[in-house]
């Protein structure tokens, strides 16, 4: 698959491991791809995501926020939630023995070695809006799959945490896709 | 975003998702709080075999595990 993407593409892949290793992920996430694909000015995505506003800095700031608010994950407190566990409660009996922040993620024999090694492994969801690129790539009638691809597929995921970044910074998606498809056609 | 809950509120609790993903997040609650707990016993001057003994697994698995965070090693060595 890697083959059919263009140089930027490929490069906002590398650019999303160097993003989640900077950012101490023990995952490449959608949020890097993301990061990665602003690394690459030029290219389609690049220049329409920074058209919009979107920086290097605020969407790394927007991902800080979201993991101070969820550091387990968007969605753990809500999936203990439903089992009776109140997380919130767990963390601050913890907290009050321990200290702040003595209950964060930074455990994980595995993704400590990752990180050390310097492999990270993408997550399912982002493996998937990867997927969806090639889709984007093929619906359109492409034969390469270029940054812009890869946002659209993310788009198309539409629950990872690159679009909940997006939505925070005030991004309406119908107009990133619109002006996607815009800059497509006077490219074309 | 589909959250958990919001999977809950429309779903019968035997829904695979809901609970799937419950287990998912304590298993991540789990090993961080092992890894606290360890750590603080570490500091308490607790042998792994004591806390082999509490966690009620082997003294090899428990070492395995955590010895190697650091700081933990020097007692050891």
């Amino acid at each position: 698959m890697f083959e059919r993407f263009t140089h930027p593409a490929r490069e906002s892949v590398v650019a999303a491991q160097a993003a989640a290793r900077r950012l101490k992920s023990e995952r490449v996430g959608t949020q890097h791809l993301l990061i990665g694909i602003l690394e690459q000015p030029d290219s389609v995505a690049g220049r329409v995501l920074t058209g919009h506003g979107v920086t290097v800095p605020a969407v790394e700031r927007e991902i800080a926020a979201a993991l101070a608010r969820a550091p387990f994950g968007l969605g753990d407190a809500e999936a203990l939630g439903a089992i009776g566990i109140n997380l919130d409660e767990v963390r601050r009996r913890i907290e009050a023995a321990f200290g702040p922040d003595a209950l964060r993620r930074r455990s994980g024999k595995r993704g400590r070695r990752g990180v050390l090694s310097g492999h990270i492994p993408f997550t399912p969801r982002n493996k998937k809006v990867l997927e969806l690129s090639l889709r984007e790539a093929l619906r359109l009638g492409h034969s390469y799959i270029g940054t812009e691809h890869i946002l659209l597929g993310m788009m198309r995921e539409g629950r990872g945490m690159a679009m909940l970044v997006l939505t925070r910074l005030g991004i309406d998606q119908d107009a990133l896709r619109g002006k996607i498809l815009d800059e497509l056609r006077e490219a074309g | 975003m589909d959250t958990a809950a919001e999977l809950a509120n429309g779903l019968d609790s035997k829904d695979p998702r809901v609970g799937l993903r419950a287990v998912s997040a304590l298993r991540r609650l789990l090993e961080e709080l092992e890894a606290l707990q360890v750590t603080n016993a570490r500091t308490h001057g607790w042998s792994w075999q004591d806390i082999a003994a509490e966690l009620g697994v082997s003294r090899q698995a428990v070492h395995k595990k955590h010895a190697a965070r650091r700081g933990l090693l020097r007692r050891d060595c």
